[in-house]
């Protein structure tokens, strides 16, 4: 696999942060703009929109003083807690619910939806039942199969461990997941 | 596949993130201590002094305000300025131009240059996978990724189709694709599920 290959892949597969970071930028331009204007007003010697720069730093320097407690410290857990969503986009790694498919000619990325859809669909036929009674969850590492039996009826939980096996193999996914086929207790009727 | 600044976005959502994880719990401890209290309004009001000094001294005339405000203006325009360069920089990356190719008269006795649009490639695609019913839409897009034109192909399949099926079928499209136009363009096949392929029902028979 080439250089310009695992890039793209690595591109793919992660998370860009572009709708948070023109969320951010929009937030601080707004904020900018708005001192700006005041900033201007003042060196132009006009009145000012909505509060003086000087007396907006005069009220900020006696800051406990001339506001409800729980007020200010609301606005600090806010600001915190913001800060710690924009932190946390900047830092964790952001893998998107997708694999890689093998193929001799193009790169293949396919979101983990595709392949439970097509994985259900798999157990469903193997199992001899209906759509409702198939759920699959897909995940980076694991396939997990829930199969709810129509009562009365008994299904090989080892012939759809072996169908979903052989159509996981088929897909060639990386990375590579473990099927895991649940068989629910009970049965459902009027299917 | 587009030319999104992916570390710059991370780099400047962590530096505002620091900066306002910083303040708030600075305000919080305002709020809650005393002592931090007391000792933010005896360093602050001497600053403040300072700062009122300063721009009664640096007054422009009579009319006008001190020379500090046009500073501090220039500094936030510079900010806005920054700010939108980020957004526009978000997403970019598309190209139109899949092949260029310059001839000259040595090479095959005609000077000249081949230049072959996108297009070309985006609508044989297209109307190759529009014709499919396991489909339920095909976007084809180019972008420049890293100085190469490459091609992004997005199928939407509808319930239950295997994707390695479709994978490999667009595999065999792309390779027709390669023997008609004489050249090899990266190809990124992505393999999705939008609103219209979960809503409409499964295909049943094939």
């Amino acid at each position: 696999m080439t250089g310009f290959t695992q890039r793209l892949l690595k591109r793919e597969t992660h998370s860009s942060r572009a709708p948070l970071s023109v969320a951010a930028a929009i937030l601080v331009s707004l904020l900018a703009v708005y001192c700006l204007l005041e900033a201007l007003l003042r060196a132009f010697g006009q009145p000012e929109w909505l509060v003086d720069p000087l007396t907006a730093a005069d009220r900020l320097s006696r800051l406990p003083a001339g506001i409800p407690a729980v007020l200010l410290g609301s606005i600090g857990v806010l600001a915190f807690l913001l800060g710690l969503v924009f932190l946390a986009h900047a830092v964790l790694p952001g893998r998107r619910a997708r694999h890689v498919m093998a193929d001799p000619r193009v790169v293949v990325v396919v979101d983990d939806e595709v392949i439970a859809s097509a994985l259900a669909r798999c157990a469903r036929v193997a199992a001899g039942v209906t759509r409702e009674q198939v759920v699959v969850v897909v995940s980076a590492a694991s396939v997990q199969v829930n199969v709810r039996p129509t009562s009365g009826i008994g299904i090989d939980g080892g012939r759809i461990q072996a169908a979903v096996d052989s159509e996981v193999a088929a897909m060639g996914l990386d990375p590579v997941p473990t099927v895991a086929v649940h068989l629910a207790s009970t049965g459902v009727i009027g299917v | 596949m587009n030319g999104t600044p992916r570390g710059f976005n991370r780099f400047l959502l962590g530096l505002l993130g620091l900066v306002l994880l910083v303040l708030g719990a600075a305000v919080v401890a305002l709020a809650a201590v005393p002592a931090a209290g007391s000792w933010w309004q005896g360093w602050s009001a001497p600053q403040l002094e300072s700062l009122r000094a300063l721009a009664a001294r640096t007054r422009l005339s009579p009319t006008m305000g001190s020379w500090i405000w046009v500073l501090a203006a220039a500094c936030l325009l510079v900010v806005v300025i920054v700010m939108v360069a980020w957004i526009a920089n978000q997403g970019k990356g598309r190209t139109g131009i899949l092949l260029e190719r310059a001839g000259s008269a040595e090479d095959d006795g005609a000077a000249g240059k081949v230049v072959l649009s996108c297009a070309v490639a985006e609508q044989a695609l297209k109307s190759a996978l529009s014709e499919r019913t396991d489909l339920a839409s095909a976007y084809v897009s180019s972008w420049n990724f890293r100085g190469q034109a490459s091609l992004r192909v997005r199928v939407l399949p509808r319930q239950g189709v295997a994707p390695h099926e479709v994978a490999g079928d667009i595999g065999a499209l792309v390779e027709s694709l390669d023997r008609l136009l004489g050249v090899q363009v990266p190809v990124l096949v992505s393999i999705g599920s939008g609103a219209r392929s979960r809503f409409t029902k499964a295909e049943r028979v094939r």
